[in-house]
């Protein structure tokens, strides 16, 4: 692990974007293979990024947005095309070469690291909010969807709804459980469903009155869930998602919209969302701070770096990426000025 | 999406065309005034194309939009600067289904005219450039009606070879699915962004692609076809070419200036029965003219009306992502047209988002450009939960970045556009209706009315009705609660009513039926008419014409005591336009003439009655 590395001081800069279909060309490989070791993370980081504020359907944008990749934290290159509606996605555990990612035409998908790109889904699917493979079997492959849960038996080249149990089908997180074959977790419009055939009939285990919008596991106990909602604060499951306590009360106004895990902590526990900026614990959500330090407290995304201990990244709305690398005391602006970070992908370099 | 499956399967279709065959068995001189009409049709859309090709600077490759590259193919000129242009614009695609458009126009006019050059740069950018589906029905028409065509026009392509990571053939097969999906979807249950007065062109301009270059004759027909459901749908609403009543989108300035919209272009383009308008994107359409010819029973059915008529009208809601049950709902629209003036609503509600118009009453004018010729209420909202049950985004964001969208008055409480969840509208012919019953904490707790610049009279009566009048129309317009006027920037005022139970209730009618301006306050004020507004608001009313309307917040309306029937509300039912729910079949009707959209057979039939209606 790159544990040593300290940021910087400066923003990260962005690489001259690739011409599409030509990911890492040869020069920039040449140049990555002169760099020290330690410079290059164990992780790739993928973000799915909005450049253009306010982008509308049909205006004319000047920067290109979409997937953003950095091996270094440092430089960041754009991937393949342009595209300025890009959500949460994922990667096949037996070829980091294979990303999965939600986006606004469907599902879209590579098999070459990003040289070239498909649009997996047909018509019938749209406006894909996350996507994530099946860790048990990575063929199969779930993206949740304004109207439900769509799963891929074979890597996304053949599709079909399997929400069965689910009344309102709106769709925004998907959670699958590493430890548990064919447990999987999803967050809809009106509560969190659970599935223990992978996917065959989903059971209700919280309702809420409006989105959940993010579930993760623990990377340290894969029984512990944490979930961020939209008007029902933040939920902790200890038991693989069968019941829920609620471990932050809903603050009137506010949403929460991305939760973690500390990755090296297990008593850690990260959340952010619009109007409550970034709230963490140290002891499993029982008692909550608010870090200063951020412009603003209208946050779209966050993260924490596996590589990089005590790293947090925070997307601010109309605003920049802001990287803290001792727990949110102190911040710097790190990259896309203006920008919006929908999701974070940890890739393991090969 | 999930796919909605209307009630009736497609069945194997073919083809079953008798356009213009029957002219002959009208009087000669109707079939001399069809050729004339066609021909002045055709000059029209060649003047949008010449007035384009006038601005172009041959020698200067650097300036000149895509619709100048367009309109110089089309009339085969300048086609050099036209090629090196084109190469300049495809530097930096972008655009998504605005881009798709005009490239693939530029496609089908310039395969024989464009440079080698240019040609290779336009087949690189389809592989390089990844245009955005889009979230709307209008939207997709036009990805997947341009993707239709351009894997058409080059069949062979493997997957690498374009965008989406798709063979020509896989492209072409999602595309038509998608297409007949949606024709199918429409003329069963109604279009979902139905009635716009701007919107309709990213409709017609597709369809015009489809009807005039798709290869395969099924989907060509279904393109002409389409075209004729479209006008026929824009002609039966309209008054002298402006489009009336609801619209599921249109526009702040629309709204209050009828004729400011881009249907009134087609209007003119179609029927020449209004002044010009906003050309905007009239010219992709004008471009493949020649393609299309305006049915006879159409052009009547626009510009010819014997008298006052009902026309009720079934469709559907944006597709709900969140806070509803069902993917769509159904949209209830009732239009009465007089010569005089019109009046149009929906049943209220937020059907669609941020841009619904609700009700108008619309009067005649001999000139409109310029002219606030319309009278409305509304309760200006906005909400969280309007945005995300149309829209698949975060929640609180969202209305303000609506403002910084093209929709600057979303937040606004002076907005005269948009829909509330707390408007309730019934209309019976000419009489309308609105109630509103608006809860604490609303966005907004008011009621809106806009009065124009434009009435000739304007009269506060101490019974609570306000006469106004407008043209040859009179109207009688009474407010549920007391108000205050605000002056507007562009002239007229603001009937502002902060009364969270409140209403509106319209009474209009022809200056002609009255002896005098006297008579028709006299008329109206001797109406038997009861009003509560201490509950939900509740009113019974006898109109000019003698019926008893009863309406409360929340209950089916009664006409005579009888529950209004929504259950068998048609799809399209009125003396010119008839088609049943599911049915997928139009009949347009005028006087002896008929025409037969058939969409489950794909056919089109013409037929000429030996009487008229």
């Amino acid at each position: 692990m790159s544990a040593s590395l300290k940021p910087t001081g400066l923003p990260l800069q962005l690489a001259e974007p690739a011409p599409p279909r030509r990911w890492l060309p040869p020069v920039l490989m040449a140049l990555i293979s002169f760099l020290p070791l330690s410079a290059l993370a164990e992780h790739s980081l993928y973000m799915s990024a909005t450049l253009s504020q306010d982008f509308t359907i049909g205006r004319k944008v000047t920067s290109d947005s979409g997937l953003y990749v950095s091996h270094d934290r440092e430089t960041a290159r754009h991937l393949g095309f342009h595209h300025p509606r890009l959500d949460k996605g994922d990667f096949d555990p037996r070829d980091p070469d294979v990303l999965y990612i939600g986006a606004l035409n469907g599902v879209l998908g590579t098999r070459d690291g990003g040289q070239s790109w498909e649009i997996l889904t047909s018509w019938n699917m749209t406006e894909g909010k996350d996507v994530k493979v099946d860790p048990h079997q990575p063929d199969r492959v779930f993206a949740a969807l304004p109207d439900g849960i769509a799963l891929s038996p074979d890597q996304g080249r053949t599709w079909q709804y399997s929400d069965n149990g689910i009344r309102r089908k709106y769709t925004q997180t998907l959670a699958p459980d590493r430890h548990r074959r064919d447990h999987l977790l999803a967050g809809t419009e009106l509560g969190i469903f659970r599935t223990t055939d992978g996917g065959l009939v989903w059971t209700e285990v919280l309702t809420t009155t409006a989105t959940v919008n993010h579930i993760v596991q623990s990377p340290h106990d894969p029984d512990l869930f944490l979930a961020a909602t939209q008007e029902n604060g933040a939920w902790l499951s200890p038991d693989a998602g069968l019941t829920w306590t609620q471990v932050h009360p809903h603050e009137m106004g506010n949403s929460f919209h991305t939760a973690s895990f500390h990755p090296h902590k297990a008593d850690v526990l990260t959340l952010a969302g619009w109007g409550y900026g970034l709230r963490l614990s140290t002891d499993l959500g029982q008692t909550w701070n608010q870090p200063g330090g951020l412009p603003h407290d209208n946050i779209w995304s966050h993260a924490m770096d596996p590589d990089y201990p005590d790293r947090l990244y925070a997307s601010l709305y109309r605003d920049t990426v802001y990287v803290s690398d001792d727990f949110g005391v102190t911040w710097e602006p790190f990259i896309f000025p203006g920008a919006t970070i929908w999701g974070y992908i940890f890739v393991p370099r090969n | 999406m999930r796919t909605f499956k209307p009630a009736n399967s497609m069945k194997a279709s073919f083809l079953r065309l008798l356009p213009l065959l029957l002219f002959p068995l009208l009087p000669a001189s109707a079939s001399s005034d069809f050729a004339q009409r066609h021909e002045a049709y055709l000059d029209r859309a060649h003047l949008l194309l010449q007035e384009v090709v006038d601005r172009v600077d041959p020698t200067d490759p650097e300036k000149g939009g895509r619709g100048q590259i367009l309109a110089s193919l089309v009339l085969e000129t300048h086609l050099d600067w036209a090629s090196e242009r084109l190469l300049r614009d495809l530097e930096e695609p972008r655009g998504d289904m605005f881009w798709m458009i005009p490239m693939t126009s530029i496609a089908y006019h310039g395969r024989d005219k464009l440079s080698d050059e240019a040609m290779a740069a336009l087949r690189n950018a389809w592989k390089t450039y990844m245009p955005q589906r889009g979230d709307t029905e209008n939207h997709w028409a036009m990805y997947y009606t341009t993707l239709y065509l351009m894997s058409q026009f080059w069949p062979d392509l493997p997957a690498s070879e374009w965008y989406t990571g798709k063979s020509s053939a896989e492209n072409l097969e999602e595309a038509r699915e998608y297409l007949i999906y949606w024709m199918n979807l429409t003329t069963s249950i109604g279009q979902g962004e139905y009635d716009c007065t701007h919107y309709i062109g990213e409709y017609l301009m597709p369809m015009f692609q489809l009807a005039a270059w798709a290869e395969d004759p099924e989907m060509r027909i279904r393109g002409k076809m389409m075209i004729d459901y479209l006008l026929a749908d824009f002609a039966i609403d309209s008054l002298d070419g402006l489009y009336v009543g609801a619209h599921a989108r249109s526009d702040d300035k629309a709204v209050l200036e009828p004729h400011h919209v881009l249907s009134t272009m087609f209007a003119w383009l179609f029927f020449d029965n209004t002044p010009r308008s906003r050309t905007s994107w009239s010219l992709y359409v004008a471009a493949n003219a020649s393609y299309y010819q305006v049915p006879e029973v159409l052009y009547r059915i626009a510009t010819d009306r014997d008298g006052p008529y009902l026309s009720r009208e079934l469709k559907r809601t944006r597709w709900r992502w969140r806070h509803a049950d069902e993917i769509t709902s159904r949209v209830y629209k009732t239009t009465y047209v007089h010569p005089d003036y019109a009046v149009g609503s929906d049943q209220g509600g937020l059907l669609q988002p941020i841009q619904q118009h609700s009700w108008d009453l619309t009067w005649a004018v001999d000139d409109p450009r310029g002219v606030h010729n319309t009278i409305f209420s509304l309760n200006p909202h906005y909400s969280d939960l309007e945005m995300q049950m149309y829209f698949t985004e975060f929640a609180h964001f969202m209305p303000e970045a609506v403002t910084r969208q093209g929709k600057p008055t979303y937040t606004s409480p002076e907005t005269f556009l948009g829909g509330s969840p707390y408007e309730q509208i019934f209309q019976h012919e000419n009489v309308l209706i609105a109630l509103y019953a608006i809860p604490e904490g609303a966005t907004h707790e008011h009621v809106n009315g806009f009065f124009s610049k434009d009435l000739k009279r304007f009269e506060e009566h101490p019974s609570g009705w306000i006469f106004a009048q407008g043209g040859n129309t009179y109207i009688a317009y009474h407010p549920l609660a007391p108000y205050e006027w605000k002056p507007l920037e562009d002239g007229g005022k603001r009937l502002y009513s902060p009364h969270r139970t409140n209403g509106t209730l319209l009474q209009p009618a022809s200056a002609s039926d009255f002896a005098s301006w006297e008579a028709f306050k006299e008329a109206v004020t001797a109406l038997p008419l009861e009003v509560s507004t201490s509950g939900n608001p509740e009113v019974r009313f006898t109109t000019l014409a003698g019926d008893v309307l009863h309406f409360a917040y929340g209950d089916v309306p009664l006409v005579n005591g009888s529950p209004v029937g929504y259950a068998s509300w048609p799809l399209f039912e009125s003396p010119y336009l008839k088609a049943a729910e599911n049915s997928r079949k139009l009949t347009l009707r005028h006087g002896q003439l008929e025409r037969t959209l058939d969409f489950e057979n794909l056919e089109i039939t013409d037929r000429i009655h030996e009487r008229p209606r």
